[in-house]
């Protein structure tokens, strides 16, 4: 008998209930409030609501159209600063109108680039002063933004720089975090996307663990903005 | 540190946490701060028992099937090239990640919270490896470690009981030379640690839930080292109890809600990861993945009255609403796991020989069994340790002085018992305040703070309730409803 095959045997026997019995009783939920609640809003509602929840948990929401967004975003570099930029390999440049003014930006960023390795992209998200992102969904409930691992967009390209922009578009904003899950759940499963890692991030990094005293901005970012892109 | 804290008597802990007021005053602002923050969130949620039905029905259907669920987590990392091992004890979880450790010769491991690993004792033994480096890089665990490894108070807030200034005197020793603001000293933490983490070549994690259908782990945190600890190091070691499992991503999705909400307040956690190996193209996350999956005494709950404890998603909701919890804070209680699940857990993965008397350390008062976001009933599971001890072992921790003798010739003599009923409330109404509830005062129609003779050793340590007026009592109610359901009866 294998290791696991030993483990898992003693604990049916410590039980006193018989393996392989899950097939023939799945999980049928008491009730559907994960799906139902907040179901009735309209997407002006949502939007509203993303908005209040956002700025709740220290998030500065901005939005702009397709056609502002680059100057919107040179506000952000120059808001922050920022003499480091970092930014994705991505086709969103092109569906967000983006191709010339990432040509033009200062500072010159640097790219998370595929292929590049651990070492080359890691340096270059922890030198960044400033990196803009592009988001999943962003969840109304929560102010919560989702966005899956790309090997254009990896892990730490949301956690080592300093300041740290998302782009939504406006059409991505769903109730909770139900229909992200589901969303990724469907995707995965059909091999649609292919993703190490599923980020849900809700506002910078914070902590209390001194005197329950917010600290705002800890490991992550200092700080986040959400940039939705109302006609997107 | 293992699961045991102290080798301290009981009795000798509760002087020296009775004499610790900092950490009393700093647990009771917590508690009373998470009272509003929790109240507020679950009623924003709205439906509160609702949710706390299915996520009851969740954690109990996973404990039921919990070997079919193993498996199936099993079986999805290793599909994705990861790899399993199932550890029966602490021995064999962290000689298993030592060997590791030793084989792939790390230099640098950084560490994100884990209650299990500090259960397991990982982290001294890791340090036994020649030239090989450990940090903790939870803020609070890393001051923890940094002051020679004191114990955790609380199982959401480790450094409850530390102030500012003993935390600049603790970074100060790495060279930190600012003032004790809070924000200082995180910063100072910020950049300490960021060096390590681009360093590390192992990242060990707990784990939330792990995620049976498609083998994901779920973490939540709020200062996004975790993320961290599972991005830059090229091997991931996860280390998990095995109750830890949901069927799917919508369950972990239910339950990460309800843990942010009941935890700290919030809708969700700042970060909510859900993430497994490294896949092709990518280039950080873990090339080599390890998940230890531990039993560690947890199996000797499965088939007893005490199977509901595995439910719990350590949400440190019933540390928060615990009067006794307020009174003796985290280290009183001897275990990694304090306050009312520490009370019912401990025992029951330890044995009563180490744990016993901690489902004695209890009011019953119920408070840790209407917070808890599954439904554990923590205060019938205290009562049932309890009845086990008696029964089992013939421990006699009754009352049997003198007092609670003659309470007993009392209430079991009619005339007497109707006589005290008559006259409590009037002879301890000089004594009662009125305050509004908090978790200070449940009893917001009366209190009695300092009771004299045989209740002082009582109000000591807890409130009691005003005693009811004559018409209040249950002698007066049972026989106004018995007149009115005899009416009933007649019509
Ligand atoms: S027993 Fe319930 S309230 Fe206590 S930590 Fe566990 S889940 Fe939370």
């Amino acid at each position: 008998m294998t290791e696991r095959e030993a483990f898992l045997e003693g604990l049916a026997k410590k039980a006193g209930r018989p393996r392989h019995q899950l097939k023939d009783h799945p999980l049928v939920p008491v009730n559907d409030l994960p799906e139902t609640t907040l179901a009735d809003k309209s997407p002006a509602e949502l939007a509203a609501l993303a908005k209040t929840n956002s700025e709740a948990v220290h998030v500065t929401y901005q939005t702009t159209t397709t056609k502002d967004l680059p100057a919107a975003l040179d506000a952000f570099i120059q808001a922050k600063a920022a003499k480091t930029l970092l930014l994705p390999t991505t086709d969103a440049y092109q569906r967000f109108g983006l191709e010339d003014w990432r040509q033009q930006v200062q500072p010159t960023p640097t790219y998370w680039v595929p292929g590049a390795g651990r070492e080359a992209n890691l340096k270059a998200a922890a030198s960044a002063e400033a990196a803009i992102g592009f988001a999943d969904f962003l969840l109304a409930e929560s102010g919560t933004i989702t966005a899956a691992t790309t090997p254009g967009q990896g892990r730490a390209f949301h956690f080592l720089p300093t300041h740290y922009l998302a782009v939504i578009p406006a059409s991505r904003i769903v109730a909770r975090s139900r229909q992200a899950a589901d969303w990724y759940d469907r995707e995965i499963k059909a091999g649609r996307l292919q993703t190490s890692n599923i980020n849900f991030i809700t506002g910078p990094s914070n902590s209390g663990d001194i005197e329950m005293v917010l600290i705002v901005g800890v490991h992550g970012p200092l700080d986040m903005t959400y940039l939705v892109v109302e006609d997107q | 540190m293992t699961i045991k804290t102290s080798n301290e008597p009981f009795l000798t802990r509760l002087k020296e946490s009775e004499q610790d007021t900092f950490m009393q005053k700093a647990v009771a602002k917590a508690q009373d701060a998470q009272w509003d923050k929790r109240t507020a969130a679950r009623n924003e949620l709205g439906h509160w028992e609702q949710w706390r039905d299915l996520g009851e029905q969740i954690r109990q259907h996973v404990i039921r099937y919990l070997p079919d669920y193993l498996e199936e987590f099993a079986d999805n990392i290793e599909k994705h090239g990861g790899h399993v091992f199932f550890a029966k004890t602490d021995k064999e979880a962290s000689d298993f990640i030592k060997h590791l450790a030793e084989e792939k010769q790390v230099h640098h491991v950084v560490k994100s919270k884990s209650m299990v690993t500090t259960e397991i004792d990982l982290d001294k033994e890791l340090l036994k490896i020649p030239g090989l480096s450990l940090l903790e890089t939870d803020l609070a665990e890393f001051i923890l470690q940094e002051d020679d490894w004191d114990e955790p108070t609380h199982i959401v807030f480790p450094t409850l009981h530390k102030n500012r200034d003993q935390i600049r005197t603790i970074f100060q020793k790495l060279g930190y030379t600012g003032d004790n603001d809070p924000q200082h000293l995180a910063r100072f933490a910020r950049t300490y640690l960021r060096a390590s983490f681009l360093k590390a070549d192992m990242g060990i994690t707990g784990c939330n839930f792990g995620v049976a259908d498609s083998g994901l782990i779920n973490l939540v945190t709020n200062e996004g080292n975790a993320d961290l600890v599972m991005a830059i190091p090229k091997t991931q070691v996860v280390v998990m109890g095995m109750e830890r499992l949901v069927p799917s991503l919508k369950e972990a999705e239910v339950l990460d809600n309800m843990l942010a909400r009941s935890a700290v307040g919030q809708k969700l956690t700042s970060y909510c990861s859900f993430s497994t190996r490294q896949v092709s193209g990518e280039s950080d996350g873990p090339e080599d993945f390890y998940v230890v999956i531990v039993d560690n005494g947890r199996s000797n709950a499965l088939g007893t009255p005490f199977e509901p404890v595995l439910q719990c998603i350590r949400c440190g909701a019933c540390l928060n609403v615990c009067p006794v919890y307020r009174h003796i804070g985290g280290h009183g209680y001897g275990s990694i796991y304090p306050g009312p699940i520490g009370a019912v857990l401990s025992p029951v993965l330890r044995g009563y020989e180490q744990f016993g008397d901690l489902p004695f350390a209890s009011s019953l008062c119920g408070a840790c069994t209407e917070t808890c976001p599954v439904r554990i009933p923590l205060h019938e599971l205290l009562i049932k340790h309890r009845q086990v001890m008696m029964n089992k072992l013939h421990t006699d921790k009754s009352f049997n002085n003198v007092i609670m003798k003659g309470i007993g010739v009392a209430t079991s003599t009619p005339a007497m018992f109707r006589m005290a009923l008559t006259a409590d409330h009037v002879a301890m109404a000089p004594l009662t305040k009125h305050a509004p509830i908090t978790v200070e005062n449940e009893y917001p129609e009366g209190i009695i703070r300092k009771a004299p003779s045989m209740a002082k050793g009582w109000t000591d340590v807890r409130d009691l309730p005003e005693m009811p007026k004559h018409s209040e009592n249950f002698r007066s109610w049972f026989k106004q409803h018995h007149k009115e359901q005899e009416a009933k009866q007649d019509d």
